[in-house]
């Protein structure tokens, strides 16, 4: 298991412009980089190999009847080691294999609560287990748990 | 032997008995002379007829008066057929099968026909058809009784129609209603959905609005503004996720909120403690509730907390009758004028809030640290369980 070294690289898709400024936002306040953002699965597939990311929120409705899930998959084909957290109105519609994420962040979300996701995530990818007890804004996959239980 | 005894007793002497038929063609019953069995079966309101299976297509033999009533024909005109006469378009070809079969067979058979008169007219036929059989048991007659029972089979006509059609109408309301249900479960989803986008919107649209301010004063007021964004979100979500959305756990509610608002705070050195019976309230109160809530908490962790001192928050939820009861309490310096929610806007809608849903709220010394209680009615027949 590679551990993360801090900042990290995070990748926003987000079809709602709002929101992916709001996030980009919180990211950059807990000393991380954004290294690219997307709207759609096709923004995804059109990001450039400079936007590799070590972490990326993905919300699950995207712009042109695009999906996350999908993005999430694409995700983890370009660019294996990254870790995913859905950022959705719609856990509900999260498959039971979470579709390979680390997790996900339901909304609407408050600062706190993004931000204490954030460092949770941090913990549980740089320096497992986490030390900060799991924020109700936070649901982790059961493989995300499993990496720090084995 | 005469007609009455082959019915009865099946005996006697064949040939004799078949010419008897036409013997007893004469005897008049008021006169009281003859056979008074034979009387009886001409002059009963019974239609009655008797065949002859021996002759060619079973021919009718006898018919009495009733049977020629009933059926609107003369006995010359009986006499001789086979009484299929009286079948017609609408007869149920099934049920003359049946009887054709009993005769075969030669059993006993009861079934409803429908027959028709001379004049063409149609009645309901109860007959019930029986062999008479010698004492070597070959049949010799078939007897068959004839009852017009057309009342009772339109009445049972117009009773499965009608619950046929009440039956159509229940499965088309039925299925109304499914449709209906289902449009507005859709509808739910759809708004719920576009309620979290909107509130997540506004959270996004206030935070990224507070990112060039450096007054703190205005800082601190955003913050609020924030704060009673995140308590309707709470509301909104609690109420979505249950599975009744006209009611909410008042209760459950605020533990979830305290916890929540401490959470959101950073502040780990406090502690929430709790001790929350459900308490069900009308999902109409909730938002104010939920807001009044928050301002309650809020202030308690920026008071009863100040200057990063560590304690406990309580939170202490129950039913008392038909009064939902919230307490929170802090461990902190505890009562006094500055205790209370200095932000105006904090102030005024506890007053107007809890003025809206009937609640009571008092400020009062938890010795050490500060109480407040809100005392809110509670609609007949809907209390949680009690603490």
């Amino acid at each position: 298991m590679i551990r993360l070294k801090r900042p990290f690289r995070v990748l926003i898709v987000e079809d709602e412009a709002l929101l992916a400024m709001d996030i980009e936002a919180l990211v950059e306040d807990a000393g991380h980089t954004v290294v690219g953002e997307a709207a759609s699965l096709h923004e995804v597939e059109a990001l450039g190999i400079e936007a590799a990311p070590d972490l990326a929120f993905v919300d699950l409705q995207l712009a042109h009847d695009t999906n996350g899930l999908d993005a999430a998959r694409l995700i983890h084909a370009r660019w294996a080691q990254a870790a995913v957290i859905f950022v959705t109105a719609n856990p509900k519609k999260i498959p039971e294999d979470f579709a390979g994420a680390h997790g996900v962040i339901p909304k609407p979300f408050s600062r706190a609560g993004l931000t204490a996701a954030l460092r949770y995530i941090e913990e549980g990818l740089s320096d497992p287990p986490p030390t900060s007890p799991i924020p109700a804004s936070f649901i982790a996959s059961p493989a995300f748990a499993a990496t720090w239980d084995a | 032997m005469r007609l009455a005894c082959a019915i009865a007793t099946g005996a006697g002497e064949m040939m004799d008995q078949r010419d008897n038929w036409h013997l007893t063609d004469m005897v008049e019953h008021e006169s009281g002379r003859g056979d008074p069995f034979a009387a009886a079966v001409r002059a009963t309101r019974m239609p009655m007829i008797i065949t002859d299976p021996r002759q060619d297509d079973n021919p009718i033999v006898f018919c009495n008066e009733a049977f020629q009533t009933l059926s609107g024909y003369d006995r010359s005109e009986i006499i001789g057929t086979n009484c299929r006469f009286l079948q017609g378009p609408d007869t149920d070809r099934e049920k003359v099968a049946e009887v054709r079969a009993a005769i075969e067979a030669g059993t006993d058979v009861a079934v409803d026909l429908l027959n028709y008169r001379k004049d063409g007219s149609t009645f309901w036929n109860a007959l019930y058809v029986s062999p008479v059989r010698n004492r070597d048991g070959e049949i010799e007659f078939f007897f068959a009784s004839q009852m017009d029972v057309s009342d009772r089979v339109e009445a049972q006509e117009r009773i499965a129609r009608q619950k046929a059609e009440v039956e159509r109408e229940v499965e088309a309301r039925t299925a109304d209603l499914k449709a209906a249900l289902d449009d507005k479960t859709l509808l739910l989803h759809e708004v719920d959905h576009r309620v979290k986008n909107n509130l997540t919107m506004i959270g996004s649209l206030l935070r990224l609005q507070a990112r060039g301010i450096s007054d703190e004063d205005i800082l601190a007021r955003l913050n609020s503004m924030l704060e009673r964004i995140d308590a309707l979100a709470s509301v909104h979500r609690r109420l979505y996720q249950s599975d009744d959305v006209t009611r909410f756990d008042a209760g459950a509610f605020a533990l979830n909120l305290a916890t929540d608002v401490v959470g959101a705070s950073g502040r780990t050195e406090i502690d929430v403690k709790s001790d929350v019976a459900a308490i069900d309230i009308s999902s109409t109160n909730a938002s104010a509730l939920g807001l009044v809530l928050n301002e309650i908490v809020t202030n308690a962790v920026k008071h009863g907390f100040a200057d990063g001192r560590g304690g406990t928050l309580s939170v202490h939820a129950y039913a008392d009758g038909d009064t939902g009861v919230i307490a929170i309490a802090d461990d902190g310096p505890g009562f006094d004028a500055a205790n209370t929610p200095e932000d105006g806007l904090g102030r005024v809608l506890i007053r107007r809030l809890s003025r809206q849903i009937g609640a009571q709220v008092d400020w009062s010394s938890a010795e050490p640290g500060a109480r407040v209680t809100i005392r809110f009615p509670l609609d007949q027949g809907h209390v949680g369980a009690v603490a």
